[in-house]
């Protein structure tokens, strides 16, 4: 879910830019040129989760896929959200003046599944790939979900209802995100499971 | 898919000879500034000041068009909720619904902003080939890595489309259809699964095909930039032309004038 340019106010724009400053100077740290080119191929699928498309009930929604993102790459999943958000921009999907909203909102909620899907090694339940992914897709949805509802009632009175209405959209999204994104993580982790992040060698024991 | 914006970079207009750099700055500023505005009327007309530019640079109305749905329907909800939701009193009613007018006036003024800034992001990112667009960037002194991965992700992208489409045959060939089951969300995942994993992999030999051909995280090109009189009017103008508008809505000139409309 995006928020458009013009909706929320002036302090709102202001302060996701800074957050989203912040934020990427501290995951941005040390970066590496061999790492481009995983960032952005997350990038773009982030961009092109949106025109894949699910049924779900009458409607057809499109994946974000937020959450899975956050899962391949780690802390380096807020700048490829946060470049996913600027090219759309580009596009006219989302809004310039609120690149900095909705980075904070896709990109923190990335960050939010990273550490889910981390808690992985403290269990030891089969498929827990597709548990903590299933997870992970699902809560870092939801996290996005409460920052765009934070956004728009801190925008003023006139937005407190339509961001209960965001948020009671949101527990939906996290349903299909959720779905999608343990699927996904269970066939990387059986085909090639060094694309994600986090792994643990296993001990040769 | 329209996602080649820069399709209309040819077109010999006042904004396709426009510097780069100097276009980026002046348009993302009017575009900023239109995001907080306050005030209907100056809304509107910033949306006007973005079509005359639109009209100007000669990039076809529909090229706008066919992206302004998407927005459409992202806003949409606002109209219907809006009006329904605005605390205080309410005052107007349809077809026996009750709603605020506060509301419709507040969902118009968000849909005129959006239009607006789209309209300029499109003039802006859509005169000039991409990845001009993205070296002027660099210049406005935007890190050397970032500039570098939106060039890698905009490439990615075209291949990822092309890539969706044939897996996208491949499951139809074998009678597959969306239904809104967990089967249907677990070949889904598969599909972008797939996806990652090919795309992911093909980045790599392209990767180390530009290491052997000696790449080292820098980028190098034969773009030159060079801002004229002309360039800099332009500029100077479009300024002018933002700060008088929020000038004009900060002093709530036009509030006053609003407040007569009901």
């Amino acid at each position: 879910m995006h928020i458009a340019d013009g909706i929320v106010s002036a302090p709102v724009l202001v302060a996701g830019f800074g957050a989203t400053a912040l934020l990427a100077a501290a995951t941005m740290r040390n970066i590496e040129t061999d790492e481009i080119p995983k960032i952005s191929v997350a990038t773009a699928v982030f961009f092109v989760a949106n025109f894949i498309h699910v049924p779900l009930g009458v409607v057809s929604i499109h994946l974000i896929l937020n959450g899975l993102v956050g899962v391949l790459l780690g802390k380096r999943a807020f700048p490829a959200i946060m470049l996913g958000v600027v090219l759309q921009s580009f596009f006219g999907f989302g809004g310039v003046s609120v690149i900095g909203v909705n980075s904070v909102m896709l990109g923190g909620g990335a960050l939010c599944a990273y550490g889910i899907w981390q808690l992985r090694h403290y269990v030891s339940i089969p498929k827990k790939e597709v548990v903590f992914g299933a997870l992970a897709g699902a809560l870092g949805i939801f996290f996005s979900g409460c920052i765009l509802a934070l956004a728009l009632a801190t925008t003023g009175e006139a937005f407190v209802e339509s961001a209960k209405l965001v948020l009671g959209w949101h527990v939906v999204l996290m349903l299909l995100e959720g779905a999608v994104t343990g699927a996904c993580v269970g066939f990387i982790a059986r085909a090639k499971p060094e694309l994600l992040a986090g792994q643990r060698l296993v001990a040769a024991n | 898919m329209g996602l080649d914006i820069d399709r209309h970079a040819h077109l010999a207009s006042a904004i396709q000879t426009w510097d780069p750099r100097v276009k980026i700055f002046s348009l993302g500023l009017f575009a900023m500034v239109t995001a907080v505005l306050q005030t209907l009327p100056l809304a509107l007309v910033a949306l006007l000041i973005a079509l005359v530019v639109l009209f100007v640079s000669r990039i076809p109305l529909g090229f706008v068009y066919a992206a302004m749905k998407w927005l459409i329907v992202l806003l949409l909800p606002f109209f219907l909720i809006l009006p329904l939701t605005y605390p205080g009193e309410v005052n107007s009613e349809f077809l026996g619904i009750p709603f605020a007018i506060e509301g419709v006036r507040l969902s118009v003024m968000i849909v005129v902003k959006a239009i607006a800034i789209m309209t300029i992001a499109f003039v802006t990112f859509g005169s000039t080939r991409f990845d001009i667009s993205m070296i002027a960037l660099r210049h406005l002194k935007c890190p050397s890595i970032i500039v570098q991965m939106l060039l890698f992700s905009y490439r990615y992208i075209f291949l990822f489309f092309s890539e969706m489409k044939r897996l996208d045959t491949a499951m139809k060939a074998r009678g597959f259809v969306k239904k809104p089951n967990m089967y249907t969300m677990k070949v889904v995942g598969g599909f972008v699964g797939t996806l990652l994993i090919r795309s992911f992999e093909r980045t790599e030999r392209i990767y180390n095909a530009m290491l052997s051909k000696g790449y080292q995280g820098e980028l190098h090109t034969l773009v030159e930039f060079k801002a004229d009189n002309k360039d800099k009017l332009k500029a100077v103008l479009m300024v002018l032309i933002t700060l008088a508008i929020i000038a004009g809505d900060l002093s709530g000139i036009f509030a006053v004038a609003e407040q007569a409309w009901y």
